[in-house]
């Protein structure tokens, strides 16, 4: 009896709380934390949601990797590795594998809706520019069609949510979020896509273009147009795909004519091994002096200010000892410091293992080496066991092969690349015929796909009788040509000119799927897509 | 309501429990086992059938030991395996304790746990191999019995006390002679300081100085170079050869490690006959007619069951007295294999025109390095190698020199002992070929203990070679 009375009074105190002067009394704002209401009041608002959804899409990086190139079999479980990643490996997953679990994804998507209708708020309450909120929105949209891409392309049909509202639990209620099959989503993905009004780069004077802890953030948000083109290319836009691609290409054909506008995105020669990144032997000939210190390998390790990161890379992500989340590669790769889960598979290897570099010299004999020396740059073996490097050289000093300092576990996840962008526009161009010019992107560059002909010279060093945007110029009159000219694409070597790697071979009968399947290869060829 | 109920039920059954069964769970945490109170001494003193191990226990000093805190496990031998050790052991003092040390192990045996074979190590400093319920060759007949500071094992069998490989070598008079005057003749002093009694220090060097004969210790170089048959640890198997088959064995070697005294060429042979005789772990005849035994140096002695004339068992491993090994010279006398690319040193430095090349044999279907030296300019350039332990035989050069950056041919030679040396010719080197090329064959007179080979261009032209390898021809 007496327990009821105190409820009774208990309510009796609340209720009367409640009606009398509820405002005053309880609604004091929390001290040491931010409360919706402070949030998105300006654009630095805005630029903190988006750091933050960034700092969230990293904690992805580890399972991407597993995902994308355990599954792929570029990469191997080693005996340390967790019956998960087994699975994975094995393509056995069961149903509480973490990572095939696309929670994680859908944590991150609808983070993303719900800094979109802040976003969307914020806009109509007049509390940003309108180019602020047309950069700023149009990223987050991105992002958030990345991440449906990969759920796509890893688990087929998913649920399509873009209600801010959502709790996780309701994901996997079908009645409220049907599930899309995969060609239906690429739709949906293209169509909201499409109508951002802003697919270009931060402009170098948004507050988001900044340097933080020494790390110029450009290269850290998705690259839009690459995500349209993408998704071109899965639905078969190819055309579409193609343009796309090419103006992610064109980035640097702008202003001075100098070594960033011939060869940025461009795969071009530089004459400067921290910038073009080629396969050199320092006495050509001799496998014993492979470069390593500068060149192919260097673009892992290279800082993220340096202009050969610049030109090379199109979307990497750094992890530094000074933020978080903690680099997960170190554990993953390193058998220093590191809980050494994978390894190159034999497949990675045999495919190194099977090319065949170009002769240095009659003298010095021909063929050349015969293996990709790419191989012994993205792997080797440390204390008797196979290493993946990619991802450890800002961990593990090449040289040595003991790390820099063994707590500070730097890395950058490496998401696209200059040359990925030319074999997946040589993919799309290829589906649409345009065999030679693919064969060139992927072998010796445009010049070398168009030599110098007999007699008709239409073709020489360019495509310029096609259209959009298979139209490219590489003419160069040499040094003793009258006129001297130099056109944008001059510089174009080709991916496996860059690797020193013969031309690949095309019978007259079937380019399509040589060239098609070339491309298969070299795209699983690497930890990291090329 | 509901709720509320089910919670009363819980918190009723809790008191419950405690106020009623507090007694029976005391009850269920003591230790009644009687045995855990007791010492593993308490527990063999207490066994009637144990009394003669006891005594010998007790007149070594041991109990004091069993009875301390540490764990232990006791292999004791019953009253009746007692029986069976003689006098020479029970009525000598320091025989009697390694032979009852010789049962008592410093940590817990217990057979339940033991997987495969196990070697115990005594406290004596000897190791039993315990394998199930056996230790060697006695049972365990009742197995652990616990006790408060480790675990007994009863035995049907005492465990003697053994010489290990080395102490039954220098002990066992059934030892033949002539390969025990051999080992014994590898003694060489070696600095050691550990026991060296310092006299001073040189005022120059400042370096000190020692006694004379304390500062070195005399090592085997059987221990060194074979295998340390001492190790207590570690287990091995020695053939011993009878004087004849000693004789004839080293009879056999001669021709191939001929030098310049007789006395030097039987030294050379002792070893090469010896250093095969002693492999790692413990050989068992199979039963068939012979068994291939490949020691260290990978040299095969096949092992006839019918020519072991004794087995001497030692607590390292197994000594076979043999009446004769077949060991062929051409088990002995090893091929050379020699990378091109590993020279020592070159006759002018050219490593401007030197190439290390990785190529690809369509043949073997394998990588390899070879290496290249064009333009270097120099008449005769070389480059030098050395190999050694080179036997009195007659041996046949070949190699693998791929020409794949022309369609001539060119010449090049490998120098014998020197860059000079005409005993092979000038080879030719044809392009684009991937198979070993014989050059020639040449004999050695005398072994010789290091050997120079040169590849040697021909005038100014270049040199090329995967590798080369130097084939002995032995009947």
């Amino acid at each position: 009896m007496k327990r009821f009375f105190i409820k009774y009074c208990l309510l009796v105190v609340l209720g009367a709380t409640a009606f009398s002067s509820c405002k005053k009394t309880f609604d004091l704002l929390p001290q040491a934390q931010l409360d919706a209401s402070q949030m998105y009041r300006n654009v630095y608002d805005a630029d903190a949601a988006i750091v933050g959804l960034y700092g969230k899409f990293t904690s992805l990086a580890e399972r991407y990797i597993v995902l994308n190139e355990l599954r792929g079999d570029m990469l191997e479980y080693t005996d340390n590795a967790d019956e998960y990643l087994r699975q994975i490996s094995t393509h056995s997953v069961t149903a509480e594998n973490p990572y095939a679990n696309p929670r994680p994804f859908y944590e991150l998507i609808v983070n993303c809706n719900d800094v979109l209708k802040n976003f969307n708020s914020m806009h109509d309450a007049k509390k940003m520019k309108e180019a602020e909120f047309q950069e700023r929105y149009s990223d987050v949209l991105f992002l958030r069609s990345f991440l449906y891409l990969q759920l796509g392309i890893h688990y087929g049909s998913v649920p399509y949510v873009t209600d801010a509202l959502a709790t996780l639990d309701d994901v996997n209620n079908e009645s409220k979020f049907p599930k899309l099959s995969f060609n239906v989503l690429l739709d949906s993905l293209i169509n909201v896509s499409e109508r951002a009004t802003y697919k270009d780069e931060y402009a170098s004077s948004s507050t988001l273009a900044v340097t933080v802890d020494g790390y110029p953030t450009q290269k850290w948000f998705v690259n839009k147009k690459v995500v349209l083109a993408d998704l071109n290319l899965w639905k078969g836009n190819y055309v579409q795909a193609a343009s796309y691609y090419r103006q992610v290409m064109e980035t640097g054909t702008v202003g001075t004519l100098n070594g960033s506008y011939y060869s940025m995105y461009k795969v071009g020669w530089d004459s400067n091994g921290d910038i073009d990144h080629y396969i050199t032997y320092s006495r050509a000939g001799d496998a014993s002096t492979l470069v390593t210190n500068s060149q192919w390998r260097i673009m892992f390790e290279l800082p993220t200010t340096t202009e050969g990161f610049r030109r090379e890379w199109v979307w990497a992500i750094p992890f530094d000892n000074k933020f978080k989340p903690e680099n997960p590669f170190v554990k993953l790769f390193s058998n220093i410091g590191g809980s050494y889960l994978v390894k190159p598979s034999k497949n990675a290897t045999d495919m190194w293992d099977n090319e065949q570099q170009k002769s240095a010299s009659a003298a010095t004999g021909t063929p050349g080496i015969p293996y990709d020396a790419r191989g012994q740059l993205s792997w080797k073996n440390i204390n008797g066991q196979p290493v993946v490097m990619k991802f450890l050289y800002n961990y593990i000093n090449n040289n040595t092969n003991l790390p820099i300092n063994v707590l500070q576990k730097d890395s950058k996840w490496f998401l696209f690349r200059q040359t990925q962008l030319h074999m997946r526009f040589a993919e799309a161009a290829n589906r649409v015929g345009r065999y030679r010019l693919a064969w060139g992107l992927l072998n010796s560059g445009i010049a070398g796909a168009y030599p110098a002909p007999t007699s008709d010279v239409t073709l020489y060093h360019n495509t310029l009788n096609d259209s959009y945007p298979f139209n490219f110029d590489a003419r160069n009159s040499g040094s003793a040509g009258v006129p001297y000219y130099r056109s944008d694409w001059y510089r174009n070597i080709g991916i496996r000119s860059r690797a020193n790697l013969v031309d690949q071979a095309v019978p007259a009968t079937d380019s399509l799927n040589q060239i098609g399947n070339t491309l298969a290869r070299f795209i699983t060829c690497c930890f990291k897509k090329k | 309501m509901h709720i509320r109920s089910s919670k009363w039920l819980t918190t009723a059954l809790v008191f419950l429990i405690f106020s009623s069964g507090c007694k029976k769970w005391e009850d269920h945490l003591n230790i009644t086992d009687p045995n855990i109170t007791k010492t593993v001494f308490q527990q063999i003193s207490e066994n009637p059938d144990l009394s003669k191990f006891t005594q010998y226990v007790v007149s070594t000093g041991y109990d004091k030991v069993l009875n301390s805190t540490k764990n232990y496990t006791v292999f004791a031998p019953t009253n009746a395996a007692m029986a069976a050790v003689g006098v020479d052991v029970t009525g000598d003092t320091a025989k009697l304790n390694k032979f009852i040390s010789n049962h008592l192990a410093n940590q817990v045996y217990n057979t339940l746990n033991v997987s495969g074979t196990v070697r115990v190590k005594m406290l004596n400093g000897k190791y039993i191999n315990m394998f199930g319920k056996t230790m060697e060759d006695a049972n365990i007949t009742k197995a652990d019995i616990l006790a408060s500071n480790g675990v007994v094992q009863i035995l049907d069998k005492a465990l003697p006390y053994l010489p290990n490989i080395w102490e039954a070598v220098l002990t066992n008079t059934s030892i033949p002679a002539k390969q025990k005057a051999y080992l014994l003749s590898l003694y060489t002093n070696v600095f050691d300081a550990t026991n060296a009694i310092q006299t001073g220090v040189n005022p120059v060097t400042g370096v000190p100085i020692y006694q004379a004969g304390t500062d070195s210790v005399a090592t085997n170089q059987f221990w060194l170079n074979v295998h340390d048959v001492r190790n207590e640890s570690n287990q091995y198997t020695l053939f011993v050869l009878s004087d004849a088959a000693w004789d004839a064995e080293i009879t056999k070697l001669k021709p191939y490690f001929a030098t310049s005294t007789v006395d030097s060429t039987t030294k050379l042979c002792s070893w090469e006959v010896v250093k095969d005789l002693a492999v790692a772990g413990v050989y068992t005849p199979s039963g068939a007619a012979a068994d291939s035994i490949y020691s260290k140096f990978n040299t095969n002695t096949p092992i006839e069951k019918a020519s072991i004339a004794q087995t001497i068992k030692t607590s390292n491993g197994m000594i076979y007295i043999m009446n004769k090994v077949n060991n062929l010279a051409k088990y002995k006398i090893k091929p050379f294999y020699i990378e091109a690319e590993n020279y020592r040193y070159t006759s002018i430095d050219r490593r401007g025109n030197t190439y290390f090349r990785d190529r690809f044999n369509p043949i073997t279907n394998k990588d390899f390095t070879d290496v290249l030296v064009t333009g270097h300019g120099v008449t005769g350039y070389n480059m030098n190698y050395q190999i050694k332990n080179v036997s009195s035989v007659k041996y046949r050069a070949y190699w693998v020199a791929l020409n794949d950056f022309q369609t001539t041919t060119f010449s090049q030679k490998l120098g014998i002992g020197s860059a000079a040396s005409t005993i092979l010719p000038l080879t030719v080197v044809s392009p684009n070929i991937y198979t070993e090329v014989l050059l020639g064959e040449f004999t050695f007179t005398n072994y010789q203990s290091f050997l120079d080979l040169f590849l040697v261009a021909n005038g100014t032209t270049q040199i090329s070679c995967d590798y080369f390898r130097l084939e002995p021809v032995v009947p």
